[in-house]
């Protein structure tokens, strides 16, 4: 795979330099490699912090910003950050009003944040957690422990971050990130494999005429692969899979969102949100907001993640607050 | 032979078994690909390279703080899963360790507060192809070595040679665990990286105690 680099060594910390100059209105790095938002959200609102691997661009930190996230903290390549800048963060945003930390479940990002959040208890920050695991890849019924944080945590950043903007309290914050962990629901599909641009090896092998539903963000081997489909063949599937998993009805309403993983073109990705929208109208469910672009990639790995979440009152309204941030901006 | 290891010998130790795993990184890496992301080579030989820097910046009193170092570090690295686990194994291993030497039971009893300190942090248990599957081996070979009357080193050597088994024998095995467990039978072929790594790891520290420096 060609691709533009210097050495493997420091591509943690170039990345994050270019990342911090394009959008230097909005964030800025600060302590030992943490994404912080350029200008403070005042004391009496609770943060949000989160952690996870990079490699991932423009997730997470591009999610740092007002309405969103107050501070990111980017491991390694696809690698969790170690629990001593996990705390660092949370002593960064610590503040009256608490910080909550939205963890998506893979091992490295549980182990660094049990570790940081028990040091963190120790020092007395209030600070509670959250943990994203709405991949259905392991089966609808499979263990809890079972399901990863795919792209869905952007939602829980969206709707948890405009809560605390309006100024509820951590324990409030906390439950509408529960309710829309709870309420969502994400499949993956993958045609072709990404390398590791530490490595330059593959992190996965797909045949030509194959593809993988349930593939992992990392190209963890997923549920079987299969001949490839159309675009409306696989949005049936996964929609039928995700709806499943819901319980979603008829008369209920849905936020939709296509992330394109790297490179599956946004022709793609509209061609498939088109069908996702059809297939829901013919259940009953209302799209009543939707989403397609790349929010959380995985280097050049083709296909996409589908994600649904329940929909009502409150959280259409968290959701149509006003946020500005490097990657997604509501006005 | 020495009943009991000190200070000097537990530097040497760790040194050699950082450069045991950092020389192997490659095939780490190459093994983690065929389940997960194909990095665990790459964090291992950074985790390691930062025991030999914090080893470098400070000499440590003693046998703890040695070990102390050594786990602060790794679990200081950016390495996902790696860190946590293999620091807190370290750190867990260096609580066990009081006095300014390890003879054989000595060495034993910090080596299972060790393995208990990883256990305190993952689900995985024997038989799930993950670094456990190396490491219990190893311990319960070094207990039963100390146990036995043999004298330290000969002891790790028994340590050393259960963790490669044990390791070895990691291929046979069915992921239940970690990022690999998603390939169900695909995974049956393959060492566990993990178990790899706790291998090194041992052979590491017998050599080291074996060298003269």
């Amino acid at each position: 795979m060609k691709k533009f680099l210097n050495d493997p060594a420091n591509l943690v910390s170039e990345l994050l330099e270019g990342f911090a100059l394009a959008h230097a209105d909005k964030v800025r790095l600060t302590g030992s490699r943490l994404v912080a938002r350029a200008r403070v959200k005042p004391a009496d609102r609770v943060a949000l912090v989160t952690l996870g691997g990079s490699g991932h661009e423009p997730a997470l930190s591009g999610y740092v910003g007002e309405g969103m996230l107050d501070v990111s903290v980017p491991g390694e390549i696809f690698a969790a950050p170690g629990p001593p800048r996990v705390l660092e963060a949370l002593r960064l945003a610590n503040r009256p009003a608490g910080v909550l930390l939205v963890v998506l479940n893979h091992e490295g990002d549980v182990l660094s944040s049990n570790v940081a959040l028990e040091l963190a208890r120790k020092e007395g920050l209030k600070v509670r957690s959250v943990l994203t695991r709405e991949d259905i890849s392991a089966g609808t019924r499979a263990d809890p422990s079972d399901r990863r944080g795919l792209v869905g945590c952007l939602l829980v950043y969206k709707m948890a971050g405009a809560a605390a903007e309006q100024g509820r309290s951590l324990e409030e914050c906390l439950a509408v990130a529960e309710g829309v962990e709870r309420d969502m629901a994400t499949l993956a599909v993958a045609l072709s494999p990404a390398t590791h641009p530490a490595t330059g090896q593959p992190i996965s092998a797909l045949a030509e005429d194959e593809m993988v539903i349930g593939m992992g963000q990392h190209g963890e081997a997923g549920g079987g692969s299969r001949r490839v489909l159309s675009a409306d063949e696989t949005a049936d599937v996964m929609v039928e899979a995700l709806v499943q998993d819901l319980d979603l009805t008829s008369g209920e309403e849905a936020l939709a969102l296509v992330n394109g993983v790297g490179a599956t073109t946004l022709m793609e990705q509209y061609i498939v949100l088109r069908r996702v929208r059809r297939n829901l109208e013919e259940r009953g469910i209302k799209l009543a907001r939707s989403l397609a672009g790349s929010f959380l990639t995985v280097q050049e790995m083709g296909g996409f993640q589908l994600c649904l979440c329940r929909m009502n009152r409150e959280r259409l309204a968290l959701w149509d607050a006003p946020c500005h941030t490097p990657a997604l901006s509501i006005r | 032979m020495p009943q009991a290891i000190g200070r000097e010998e537990v530097a040497r130790m760790l040194r050699a078994a950082a450069r045991e795993v950092i020389e192997q990184r490659a095939e780490l890496s190459r093994l983690d690909s065929f389940g997960g992301d194909g990095d665990h080579g790459t964090t291992m030989a950074r985790a390691m390279e930062s025991v030999l820097a914090a080893l470098d910046a400070a000499p440590a009193a003693g046998i703890k703080d040695l070990l102390q170092q050594a786990g602060s570090a790794i679990m200081g690295c950016d390495g996902g899963a790696t860190g946590p686990l293999f620091g807190s194994f370290f750190l867990a291993l260096a609580e066990g360790a009081a006095g300014e030497t390890l003879d054989a039971a000595a060495l034993a009893g910090a080596c299972e507060a060790g393995l208990a300190g990883v256990k305190k942090n993952t689900r995985a248990r024997l038989g799930d192809k993950t670094l456990i599957d190396a490491l219990e081996p190893a311990v319960s070979a070094l207990r039963a070595a100390a146990s036995a009357g043999l004298e330290v080193l000969s002891a790790l050597e028994h340590a050393a040679g259960a963790a490669a088994e044990g390791a070895r024998a990691s291929a046979l095995l069915r992921a239940r665990f970690g990022r690999a467990k998603n390939l169900g039978e695909r995974s049956v072929g393959h060492e566990d990286p993990g178990a790899l790594s706790v291998a090194l790891i041992f052979r590491g520290l017998l050599l080291g105690g074996r060298s003269d420096g």
